[in-house]
């Protein structure tokens, strides 16, 4: 088991009519680690994180969780999947039903995938609150009553539930405050490594993506244009664009001439 | 507004600091009902200098950026002053404000497109605040397309004839920072201006709007959340905490020698992706509006370094190593 990757995607490609959105993609993930998809708007990586949440089908190219190919959108294929993978998102609000209460939302995977009495599950979502830290009064609450640092808690408590093996995230921290992102952040560093839960953690930050991730793959224009561990990407980058992203973070001393000059290396003509 | 009373508005502002905000408070309702959103902010941006306004959800920076326009929420009464190139915006009337609006301070917004009428063509956009001035048409479109090239718009000609949708979110902030610069102001007011756009694009509307500030000696007052990207663009920059300034510092200094615990926490809070890879410290609880705050230091709740004498009295700002800060013990911050 150990040495098999609990996720396995290769030659992914996804055509939205003339536009091809996600171009040959690939990459493999362990059990336990943490792998961060790198890219800006328009690079496809949202549309890669939803092929493998079965949100999106792909044109072409396959998709293995746990040795197993995903196909199909029969009830069956869907549950297995669902089972494997969970996925969280920017704002949580829109993926919580607003006249349930958030323990009722956390119990509800539960209730679809495992066996057990309203007991069990209740017992389990007690565990599940804890875990994320929200008291039990807010897991009395309706989604509109919480924080997004507590909605956001709330969601990854739901994806817990059912113990899937891979996490998906998109941009889950990207609209949160900086003392509450850290939060999330060591939340899912500490679950990581109590669960041994995989991530792909999708996001444009190059720091939170240091952060959370082992190794990363940078996209634009829907392919991978550099991959390796997140540590040797950020200190050595080989590709162009990856360099001209380092150097759009804001530091002191900002050098934006160097900005204008990566840009110009990646596309002489402009 | 008289000819005469407008010359020695100018004569006093060129004298005047591009923004001076004193000891603003600011209250909705009155009495035992009333609900405060800001306390005692004093905010300065001289003439050519980039200053920033940082701080979380609820800090008052959006609200403190406003009040340099006399834009204040419904019902919400202000103390203090508040004063644009000389010019008193607390006690200006209708006709000064809008006066104020159109030739002295502009604004930017984090949304392009929330801030520039979709069925108008760009063209129309630009020469507006020029033609309201009284500036003739024709003039007005030479300058706005002096503008489109100057912010960087491939075939500006046809870029005045084109519609909003029809240009990309930083090309379209491009085009309101043209217009927001059209009537050259002497404050420009930018409010997250670069929050919705990608880190490359970031970088070159950054690069853009320094470049147009300094060629033009525009005072800038820079709001964000981001605190590295305050410190690496401004001269000095502000720290707002529930409604109120916690710490002044220049740029640079931010980061060497935080002096509130807030500032330090922020900065430990942020993953970087300079240096070697250091582990995030979360802040614990979340961040307060002034209303939701405690007595006494607004942080001393989520605080590593509080203490009984933190609740006595919101505490007064001083001097420390090169920053002002509103702690009764910046000593153990830089320790």
């Amino acid at each position: 088991m150990t040495s098999e990757p609990v996720l396995a995607v290769s030659s992914l490609v996804k055509r939205f009519g003339d536009v091809t959105a996600v171009d040959g993609v690939g990459f493999e993930l362990m059990p336990g680690a943490s792998l961060g998809i790198v890219g800006e708007s328009g690079s496809g990586k949202t549309t890669t994180a939803r092929i493998l949440a079965g949100l999106d089908a792909p044109t072409s190219g396959t998709v293995l969780l746990d040795g197993e190919p995903v196909t199909g959108r029969s009830r069956r294929a869907r549950l297995r999947r669902a089972r494997l993978l969970q996925m969280i998102f920017q704002d949580p609000y829109g993926s919580f039903d607003p006249r349930q209460s958030i323990a009722a939302s956390i119990a509800e995977p539960m209730r679809l995938h495992l066996p057990g009495t309203a007991a069990d599950r209740r017992a389990r979502v007690a565990e599940l609150l804890d875990q994320v830290g929200l008291s039990e009064r807010a897991g009395a609450s309706l989604p509109r009553d919480l924080s997004g640092g507590q909605r956001q808690r709330a969601a990854i408590a739901r994806a817990l539930g059912i113990r899937p093996r891979v996490l998906v995230l998109d941009e889950a921290v990207a609209a949160l405050d900086v003392s509450i992102q850290a939060q999330i952040l060591t939340l899912l560093d500490g679950l990581r490594r109590d669960t041994g839960i995989a991530y792909v953690f999708v996001s444009h930050d190059l720091a939170v993506v240091r952060h959370i991730t082992d190794t990363a793959v940078v996209m634009r224009h829907g392919r991978i244009v550099e991959r390796g561990d997140t540590e040797r990407i950020l200190r050595e980058p080989r590709h162009p664009y990856t360099r001209l992203l380092l150097d759009s973070i804001p530091v002191p001393g900002w050098d934006l001439d160097r900005v204008a000059r990566d840009r110009r290396a990646l596309d002489p003509s402009s | 507004m008289t000819v005469q009373d407008k010359k020695t508005a100018a004569d006093t502002a060129t004298r005047a600091d591009a923004l001076g905000i004193a000891g603003l408070g600011l209250a909705i309702g009155s009495g035992e009902d009333a609900v405060p959103l800001l306390d005692g902010v004093t905010v300065r941006v001289g003439r050519g200098e980039t200053v920033g306004l940082v701080g979380e959800s609820g800090s008052g920076k959006s609200l403190t950026a406003r009040s340099a326009l006399g834009m204040f929420p419904r019902g919400a009464r202000a103390t203090g002053s508040v004063t644009v190139g000389g010019v008193d915006v607390l006690a200006a009337g209708r006709a000064a404000l809008r006066d104020l609006r159109r030739t002295r301070a502009s604004m930017i917004f984090q949304d392009p497109r929330a801030a520039i009428n979709p069925v108008r063509r760009v063209g129309d956009y630009l020469t507006e605040g020029l033609r309201a001035r009284g500036v003739p048409s024709r003039e007005a479109a030479a300058t706005a397309l002096d503008l489109l090239e100057q912010v960087g718009i491939r075939d500006p000609r046809g870029a005045l004839r084109r519609h909003p949708h029809e240009f990309s979110g930083g090309m379209l902030q491009r085009v309101v920072i043209a217009g927001a610069l059209s009537t050259g102001p002497e404050l420009l007011l930018a409010d997250e201006p670069t929050t919705a756009l990608d880190v490359t694009t970031q970088a070159e509307v950054i690069g853009l709007l320094k470049g147009m500030q300094r060629t033009r000696g525009t005072g800038m007052l820079f709001v964000t959340h981001d605190l590295d990207l305050a410190a690496a663009i401004c001269d000095r920059v502000y720290v707002m905490y529930a409604g109120r300034i916690v710490e002044e510092a220049a740029g640079t200094a931010l980061f060497s020698a935080p002096a509130h615990p807030y500032t330090k926490a922020l900065l430990e809070a942020s993953p970087s992706v300079h240096g070697d890879r250091t582990e995030i410290r979360a802040i614990r609880g979340r961040p307060r509006s002034l209303a939701e705050a405690p007595s006494g230091c607004a942080f001393r709740d989520r605080c590593p370094l509080a203490d009984d004498d933190c609740a006595v009295a919101v505490p007064a700002v001083r001097a420390h190593g090169t920053s002002a800060v509103a702690c009764v013990r910046p000593e153990e911050v830089t320790r």
